[in-house]
């Protein structure tokens, strides 16, 4: 546990005084006044290792040179880092350090911005080594990272971060001595996380990167800071650029809210912008064919369509969908362009594939649409519980913020995953958890009703809550006490004792987060498991408490903004209730124009309502319905009645090409605008190229739509829409580093103790359906993978050489089962279809469960069934009873 | 008959002695735990080693009493204790001849420090390649086991003493304790820079001690016969009690040979180790260990105790004494040992990693004839860059065996470098290093 | 005024010193008109004409492809793409190479900043063409100027590092090429 002190000790450095935070060290001390002190094997994040001696210094009354990065500051400490004896240290290291160091700067990727490079300049080293440098034999290293051994000053920063941020410990230091070099642990190709990780902390060229290997020089790209496309964690990224052509991308180290930790998407996934297969020219269907056409003939097709539809059918005949992949900006004016220019509520985003859950569940017990806690919380948290997360590879980041808490604030984690601990090729959450339990996604409800059961028959409701809605206690109370301990372990298969251990554990924290995945968030019932959760910090009296909260993992980048931006049917920006007189009003005052009364459909009911031929018309900005719905909503036969299909893409995907007309749009590399991250910080994004071919920002043309149909929303850039979102939403502006969480608001907690609770208590306090296992079949799960996410990156060429393909993931208990290895092909079915695939077998997949990474899942869901929530319009479509067979 | 009473091979001296647990209670084993467990407050023991004392066999003489002293009083939770008995230094073999021979008296020894410092456990981490020496003292374990001086209630006092024992992998650096820490913990051996020290922050964090084998086994005779009798034998009042010194080199006996602390050099090798082999005059001798820089015939009058040495420009360091005869090439037996170094250096920091091949291979140069002038300039400022830069102790080491060579035989060096001149010998055919 | 300059205003002596080379010249028997290109002039040692690319004696490209005289050229001539040398995994050459002569001030710096001597300054100037976009050589070019310009080439040494083996720096220890 982090203990924020605020003591400080005033030392000397260089005749400078300074004055730091206790357990400082000097090598920080002296970066804070301004002292550069050179450095190899130190860095920030990772341990003192104090291994390349280069940060040596004079402390006063100390008789030999010490390290700086491993000696803590103390009171009255007087160090000098530029006297005679320390610069003839720091360069005979130097000399030790070049003496096996290849002088290949001319052909090093590294060369430009090498420390050894720079510290060599600074020390005119020369080098009186005459002898015969080492060699190491080339090695194939991996696909994506290339290692040469011969560079490698053996700082271990590499290893060490491997280890200890990234808790991968795929590599490993072979060798003795001078022979030392880097390997991948075990006698195989690297197969890791691949986090570029060791690339970007590598302090010379021993590990770059073969995506961009010998393209550039430091000093010819260009660079542009902007925010990972990928997940909802909001990691910023620098992309680097050279001509319009994507180079590389690195993150700078206390840049963003990833601190400079990436994931393989986001290290090596920027290629998808630029893939060939990027739609750059308008398209419009013409006898059955899509051809290419101008933008005038495109945007004058659409109008002329839209018009007429308008005319005949009304504006309900209008529906929109809206990927939370685009920014704030392109939402906000999306569902402004819907609900004024066309006059409908008909619209949705990806954020009702699950986000929506935890965001109406928040809404409702606490008031907020967004986090009451911050990525700082999370690090400095005493107890973290994580429930449905497999946060390594669909939240690496926030992931990585765990794992600080766990390894270096020995914070106590709590896991409820579908998960075994097991040693792999990537990091396994539950290795570090205290207490875990391993449940079936379909059975996370029962696991939280027994953390809840546990947590009221224990005795541990806080006395403030007991007291203030007794109501609302003892009709929990009573709810739980219908559910035997006994089915419990019969559904989840884990005792009361341990759900007893746990609830214990959580009551005891001082700051608590609990984390909702999505696992959690799009399983069948994902809103009552989001309400029992926050009913569970809600009891513990942990709701209110600073540096406690609920945190629902969001999957896309700007699922959070898109519910802020209020681009799905039932929320006004601001997550404002469309169904609420003053919200309307107010909206109405701002954009000067009344807006529609009926009620919106949700995705799944513009789906419904087009396959019934109420909606004639569909603009769909970067969704694939029928790429993502399961083939059991017909997504694809309701789409091709449609009299009008407008689609801006990127790619040609499953729904543009039934599309009437395809419109070119930018991808976030190309325009600027701001993402909300899942903790609900809005972080700018900034075009590093221009955009490809013909196409343009999705906010233009929405523009460009609403002039050519005669009401127009006009904007200049980007900027202009985020000044006009921040004068409608009130409160909202918080852009800047450090975002500054929300507070539970205490009069919608009194709302829902005394009344909200009670309509769907029954219905929330019921065990979910016990699946029955039958002989020969798996419970299939849709999982994320971590070097994936959604289609988008499919098209990126890094990560498609790690994983190219789906493949169905099992236990080795399961696949001995069916006689199934790894690499076999397997044939899943059920009375829905059937799916051809090849096995991997995994120790952490959970027996009688097998996963299926959802990016490439497209032909598999077919055998999923969709269960749509009553409430929050949420289907759900992760889990599906398949017999496995071995495919010849 | 031995001049000076044995203390620690005494036993192992008994024609017949086998080491077997009923030999050494026979030889009085065990009466010094007997007298102890339970009955004197551990606080009391770790006094009576002060007041004794003992300084560390293993190299650097720390003394033992007040090693024990740092760890934190008031800490809750499990402390370790660790015996080193990685004795890999060329020309040391003392540890190994204790543990093989008289194993019962190094468990004692361990059973004694663990009662004085509280620590449940205790792990032998012994050299890998002492193969009969690990199965003795397994063995010796497990009769100690069954006769109740080992294990969780010992002697029925409801102490717990439990001891393993670890074998390495094969590093002369773990020998160094922090590495031996870590090889213990799994990991792969490599130093520790300090602080903290292992006394606070040792084996998994805890509070820890690191002792060598013979330090280990001179506790029962301290707590037996009293600190004041072994605060009388050796030279009062820094260097008390006897050593083990493993003679070896060009002499008539080589061998162990325990002596008081104090005598001289002359004596130990004239008297006890029988004399130069071929009776030519002793030219060179390394006093203690490989890591110990060379002493010249000049020294031979220096006492053999802590003090002594360190002011003759040495170390006494683990008690290994090599000798050496005149007509033997120092910069070759300088370059035998640096040859040892650059095997052996871990790689952790880059002074000695970088520094020991560096060095190493202008060495060979100079050997074969190959050298320049200003190479012998290159080499002073190596070792002087290396040293006191480096992680841990083995970068004053890997240096001692030039700097001293380089003091006393630099003729030696001059004379091959003048040859290579002369014979025009300077182009060299690279050697690569293959991996 | 001294008479000294007196005398030599009015004299015009000025006009004289100035003049000295021009009479000098008026005398001279011998036209030094060149008739070029019938005849050409000697070109001193370190002339710096055409730019061109080389190769080692087995013929293989000596550039590595590191852009740094991309980077040292002054009026931006020079354009590199560099790729990995195909089937060899972690080498670098230059896979295209382009120079624009047009505006080339033959300063000579790509090729003092060349690590392994891949560049060479030609004793070529006659290089004027009809149309300029002629000057915009690629890599083929370049490297045939420097094969008809440079007939002796320079030995790819062996006995090396691996790692300096491309650029062609031997250590000192090493056997030096004789003089």
């Amino acid at each position: 546990m982090a203990n924020q002190t605020t003591e400080t000790v005033r030392l000397m450095i260089d005749g400078i005084s300074i004055s730091v935070p206790k357990g400082t060290l000097v090598i920080e001390a002296a970066r804070q006044a301004g002292v550069m002190i050179p450095h190899f094997c130190y860095h920030p994040k990772l341990k003192p290792d104090a291994n390349c001696r280069m940060c040596l210094v004079e402390i006063e009354r100390v008789r030999k040179l010490q390290t700086s990065c491993s000696t803590v500051a103390t009171e009255g400490m007087a160090v000098r880092t530029a006297t005679t004896v320390v610069n003839d240290a720091h360069k005979s290291v130097l000399e030790f350090i070049l003496a096996n160091h290849p002088l290949d700067c001319p052909v090093c990727d590294q060369g430009g911005r090498c420390d050894l490079q720079d510290f060599s300049h600074q020390y005119t080293a020369t080098s009186r080594f005459a002898e015969t440098k080492r060699i190491f034999q080339k090695e194939y290293f991996s696909p994506l990272i290339e290692t040469q051994m011969n560079r490698c000053v053996q700082c271990l920063r590499c290893v060490r971060y491997c280890d200890e941020v990234m808790d991968v410990k795929a590599l490993a230091p072979i060798g003795r001595g001078t022979m030392t070099e880097i390997k991948s642990f075990g006698n195989h190709p690297l197969d890791c996380e691949f986090c570029g990780g060791c690339v970007q902390i590598c302090p010379v060229g021993a590990i770059t990167s073969r995506l961009s290997m010998y393209e550039y020089r430091p000093w010819m790209l260009k660079r542009a800071d902007t925010i990972c496309t990928f997940c909802g964690d909001g990691c910023q990224i620098t992309v680097q650029t050279k001509d319009q052509e994507l180079i590389e991308v690195n993150s700078a180290h206390s840049g963003g809210r990833n601190n400079g930790d990436l994931c393989a998407r986001g290290y090596f996934g920027f290629h998808a912008a630029s893939h060939p297969d990027r739609v750059t020219h308008p398209l419009i269907r013409r006898n059955g064919t899509l051809v290419e056409a101008t933008w005038e003939e495109a945007l004058l097709f659409v109008a002329e369509q839209t018009n007429r539809i308008k005319q005949a059918h009304g504006p309900q005949a209008f529906g929109g969908l809206i990927s939370g992949r685009c920014t704030n900006e392109e939402l906000y004016l999306f569902q402004k362009f819907m609900r004024l220019t066309i006059g409908t509520n008909n619209l949705d985003s990806s954020a009702r594939y699950g986000h929506v859950n935890g965001v109406q569940a928040m809404r409702r017990v606490q008031g907020t649409h967004r986090w009451t806690v911050t990525f700082e919380d999370i690090v400095q948290a005493d107890v973290l519980l994580l429930v449905g997360t497999n946060i390594t590879e669909a939240n690496p980041i926030t992931g990585l913020k765990v794992k600080e808490a766990v390894k270096k604030q020995e914070a106590t984690l709590l896991t409820i995953e579908a998960l075994q601990p097991a040693v792999g090729t990537i990091s396994n959450i539950t290795n570090l958890s205290k207490q875990h339990l391993c449940v079936a996604p379909s059975q996370f409800g029962a696991a939280v009703l027994g953390l809840l059961k546990a947590v009221i028959e224990g005795d541990h409701v806080d006395p403030g809550i007991r007291q203030r809605a007794s109501d609302y206690v003892s009709a929990l109370s009573h709810a739980v006490r219908q559910i035997a301990w006994e089915d419990l372990a019969v559904s989840t298969g884990i005792s009361s004792d341990s759900f007893a251990q746990m609830a214990a554990s959580v009551v005891r924290g001082r700051r608590v987060v609990v984390l909702a995945g999505q696992i959690l968030l799009r399983s069948q019932g994902g809103y009552g498991m989001c309400l029992n959760l926050l009913d569970l910090l809600l009891l513990s009296g942990k709701l209110t408490s600073p540096g406690c909260g609920f945190a629902p993992l969001a999957e896309e980048n700007n699922d959070q903004g898109a519910v802020e931006m209020g681009a799905v049917a039932e929320l006004l920006p601001g997550a404002l209730d469309l169904t609420d007189q003053d919200s309307r009003d107010r909206m109405a005052r701002a954009w000067k124009e009344e807006l529609p009364l009926v009620p919106g459909g949700t995705l799944i009911e513009m789906v419904d309502r087009a396959s019934a031929g109420i909606i004639k018309s569909l603009f769909v900005v970067g969704e694939n319905p029928v790429g993502s719905l399961p083939s059991q909503i017909r997504a694809k036969e309701a789409l091709s009645k449609l009299d009008l299909l407008v689609c801006q893409e990127l790619f040609l995907t499953e729904t543009a090409a039934l599309a009437h007309v395809v419109l070119p749009a930018a991808s976030a590399m190309e325009k600027a605008g701001t993402f909300t991250n899942t903790e609900g910080h809005a972080q700018a994004v900034r075009p590093a190229i221009d955009p490809v071919g013909d196409s343009r920002p999705d906010w233009e043309i929405l523009s460009a739509f609403s002039v050519f149909l005669g009401a127009p929303l006009e904007y200049g850039e980007a900027k202009e829409i985020l000044k006009e979102i921040r004068s409608v939403i009130p409160g909202y502006g918080s852009l800047g580093p450090s975002p500054i969480a929300p507070t539970a608001d205490p009069s919608a907690i009194d709302r829902y103790v005394t009344e909200g609770y009670r309509h769907d208590v029954a219905i929330r306090y019921t065990l979910p359906p016990r699946a029955v296992r039958q002989e020969g079949t798996v419970q299939l799960g849709l999982v994320q993978s971590l070097f994936h996410s959604g289609k988008f990156s499919t098209h990126s060429k890094g990560l498609l050489q790690i994983e190219p393909s789906a493949f169905l993931q099992m236990n080795p208990v399961d696949a001995a089962r069916f006689a199934l290895g790894s690499g076999d092909r397997v044939r899943l079915s059920n009375n829905r279809g059937q799916f051809i695939t090849t096995v991997k077998v995994l120790e952490r997949v959970p027996e009688g469960l097998a996963w299926l990474p959802d990016h490439f899942a497209q032909e598999a869901l077919r055998l999923f069934d969709c269960v749509i929530d009553p409430d929050t319009k949420v289907p759900s479509f992760r889990t599906a009873t398949v017999s496995v067979l071995k495919a010849t | 008959m031995p001049k000076y009473e044995l203390i620690l091979l005494k036993n192992m001296m008994q024609p017949g002695y086998t080491g077997s647990l009923q030999e050494y209670e026979r030889a009085g084993g065990y009466q010094a735990l007997r007298k102890v467990v339970g009955k004197v407050p551990p606080t009391e023991v770790t006094m009576a080693v002060m007041k004794s004392g003992l300084r560390g066999r293993g190299g650097a003489g720390f003394p033992t009493g007040v090693k024990w002293g740092f760890l934190p009083k008031d800490y809750q939770g499990p402390r370790y204790l660790c015996c080193n008995a990685d004795e890999s230094e060329p020309g040391t073999f003392k540890d190994r001849q204790l543990m093989e021979r008289d194993p019962h008296q190094l468990l004692e020894g361990i059973v004694l420090a663990c009662y004085a410092i509280g620590a449940e456990s205790a792990y032998i981490y012994i050299r890998g390649e002492l193969v009969l020496a690990a199965k003795i003292l397994e063995q010796a374990i497990a009769e100690a086991q069954a006769a109740g001086y080992i294990g969780a209630n010992i002697l029925g006092t409801g102490i717990t003493a439990n001891v393993w024992v670890h074998r390495g992998a094969g590093a002369y650096i773990c020998g160094e304790e922090t590495a031996l820490l870590e090889s213990l913990e799994g990991k792969r051996g490599l130093p520790r820079f300090k602080p903290p020290f292992p006394a606070t922050n040792g084996l998994y964090n805890k509070p820890t001690v690191v002792n060598n084998v013979e330090t280990l086994a001179n506790l029962p005779h301290i707590i037996g016969r009293g600190p004041e009798w072994f605060a009388s034998i050796g030279s009062p009042p820094k260097s008390t009690g006897t050593r083990v010194f493993c003679v070896s080199g060009h002499v008539k006996r080589p061998g162990n040979y325990e002596v008081p602390m104090g005598v001289t050099f002359r004596e130990l090798i004239y008297e006890h180790a029988g004399g130069m082999r071929s009776d030519k005059p002793l030219k060179a001798f390394i006093p203690g260990g490989a890591s110990a820089p060379f002493l010249t015939s000049d020294h031979l009058d220096v006492k053999l105790d802590f003090e002594s040495v360190a002011a003759a420009g040495s170390m006494l360091g683990s008690g290994g004494v090599t000798v050496m005869e005149e007509g033997t090439p120092m910069v070759w037996a300088a370059l035998r040992l640096m040859e040892f170094f650059y095997h052996e250096s871990c790689g952790k920091c880059s002074p000695c990693r970088e520094g020991s091949s560096w060095l190493v291979q202008t060495m060979r140069r100079i050997v074969a004839k190959r050298g320049q002038m200003e190479d012998l300039e290159t080499l002073v400022d190596l070792c002087k860059n290396i040293e006191g830069r480096t992680v841990c102790a083995f970068g004053e080491a890997e240096v001692a065996p030039i700097m001293s060579t380089l003091k006393y035989w630099r003729s030696e060096y001059v004379t091959l470098i003048q040859e290579a001149e002369a014979a025009n010998l300077i182009r060299l055919e690279p050697t690569v290093a293959r991996h | 005024m001294t008479f000294k300059a007196w005398i030599r205003t009015i004299t015009f002596y000025e006009l004289v010193v100035g003049m000295k080379a021009t009479m000098s010249h008026l005398l001279h028997y011998k036209p030094i008109t060149m008739q070029y290109p019938h005849e050409k002039r000697a070109l001193p040692d370190n002339y710096r004409g055409m730019l061109s690319l080389l190769r080692y004696d087995d013929g293989t490209e000596k550039c590595v492809g590191c852009d740094l005289c991309e980077a040292a050229c002054p009026s931006r001539v020079i354009r590199v793409v560099s790729a990995e040398v195909p089937g060899e995994p972690t080498k670098r050459y230059s896979k295209e190479y382009y120079m624009d002569m047009t505006r080339c001030l033959f300063c000579g710096l790509c090729v003092d900043a060349c690590p392994v001597d891949a560049l060479g300054m030609t004793r070529e100037y006659e290089w004027s063409v009809y149309d300029k976009r002629q000057l915009h050589l690629n890599k083929e070019q370049l490297l045939a100027i420097g094969d008809r310009s440079f007939p002796v080439r320079e030995k790819q040494l062996e006995l090396q590092h691996p790692n300096v083996a491309f650029f062609n720096v031997a250590f000192k220890h090493l056997p030096q090429k004789p003089d």
